[in-house]
């Protein structure tokens, strides 16, 4: 076939091109696999007492895993389109995880010093971190997926992004289970989880994200 | 020619055109998709120096992705920038595969002066696409041929075969998605 005959093929009829598609492709994903994360949570693992939804420990939780999520999906967002600059979604998750380890850490602060090990441990850090990471799985094959109906030019880099937001859906739904109540444990143990999430990503990305 | 303008005069050129072409003016997509396939040529021939007769094949490959993403173009991006990322993705995408078949591992810039000298016809890609169209699942060549190669409106092609015209619109969509993997999955030679 010409070039010519193909440019006539792929003109003829073409209609307006799509709007907001990696939007349209990623929102979705996200929440299916933030309502998948809650729904496995409270069946497995159970929902935490209503009373701690007083307290601001399910809520920073939230706030960490939603803030991260909205960088990490700006930055599979821009990685999933050609040339798109990705300096600022970059930075922005970077920085959330700083944020959250510079609460955790002035948190530590105010904890009397033998209990530092308690608060930073708590009772759950050897499942949390596993658990944020399997409630993450479906969020991440959503996202995956979204991203590979798009443009990735760096399979890597788009699905380690994918994978981290991913992760901040299976942190989100755990926080709805999770007993611990120190924003240190949260700084360090969730973000381990979602880091995992996110190198999973990053290999299935290099596989996966091809076209 | 217009590989031949420097690249703000191709970009002030193409820019107004493609944004019409993204808000559905066909004659404006067609003659993007022409700018674009030059500039194409021009990039691709310099760095596929040692394969000349993979260009037009990478051309054509590069031009139906650069469809089937045009979702993904941004209105603050320049068009070239663009284009011209998916057409390196599409080139690093084939000396992977070359790579991996041939045992071929020439870095893109490293040129062979003599085969510069020699400057590859545009006697079309050796894949033919028509050839390829006949594996395509029957609904979805018969979208492709009646709406893009026989020239029917959505409609009439909706009518003709029964199905909805969003329909027709999805298989002509899946067919090309379809084509693009099928192209570069198999390699011509």
């Amino acid at each position: 076939m010409k070039t010519e005959t193909l440019i006539d093929l792929l003109a003829r009829d073409a209609g307006p091109a799509p709007r907001a598609l990696a939007a349209r492709r990623l929102s979705p994903a996200a929440l299916a696999g933030l309502l998948a994360s809650a729904a496995v949570a409270i069946a497995v693992f159970g929902a935490i007492p209503a009373s701690m939804f007083a307290t601001a420990v399910p809520w920073t939780k939230m706030a960490y895993a939603g803030a991260l999520a909205l960088a990490a999906g700006w930055l599979a967002a821009r990685l999933s389109r050609p040339a798109a600059p990705v300096a600022r979604p970059r930075a922005a998750t970077v920085a959330v995880p700083l944020a959250m380890a510079a609460v955790g850490a002035a948190s530590l602060w105010q904890v009397p010093e033998g209990a530092r090990l308690q608060a930073l441990f708590g009772q759950s850090w050897t499942t949390c971190s596993w658990s944020v990471l399997a409630l993450s799985l479906p969020a991440l094959a959503a996202s995956l997926w979204a991203v590979r109906g798009l443009a990735p030019t760096r399979p890597g880099a788009a699905g380690f992004a994918a994978g981290l937001l991913a992760g901040s859906m299976g942190a989100f739904g755990y926080a709805l289970s999770c007993p611990e109540g120190s924003p240190a444990f949260v700084a360090v143990w969730y973000t381990l989880g979602i880091g995992l999430a996110g190198l999973i990503g990053a290999v299935l990305g290099r596989r996966l994200l091809r076209w | 020619m217009p590989q031949d303008a420097s690249p703000g005069d191709f970009e002030s050129t193409l820019k107004p055109l493609w944004l019409r072409a993204q808000s559905g003016d066909e004659a404006a997509y067609r003659q993007c998709l022409g700018l674009l396939a030059a500039r194409l040529r021009a990039y691709l021939k310099r760095r596929l120096a040692a394969f000349p007769d993979e260009v037009e094949d990478l051309v054509q490959e590069t031009l139906l992705a650069l469809h089937l993403q045009r979702g993904t173009y941004d209105p603050t991006l320049p068009v070239s920038a663009w284009a011209l990322a998916i057409a390196r993705h599409k080139l690093v995408d084939l000396w992977r595969r070359r790579g991996r078949r041939d045992g071929l591992h020439d870095p893109i810039d490293d040129v062979d002066e003599q085969l510069l000298a020699t400057e590859p016809d545009d006697g079309g890609a050796r894949r033919d696409l028509a050839t390829l169209l006949q594996v395509l699942p029957q609904a979805q060549r018969q979208a492709i041929v009646l709406t893009k190669l026989e020239g029917l409106s959505v409609a009439e092609a909706a009518a003709r075969t029964g199905a909805s015209e969003s329909a027709i619109k999805v298989q002509v969509h899946r067919g090309l998605q379809r084509l693009a993997a099928l192209v570069r999955r198999d390699p011509p030679s």
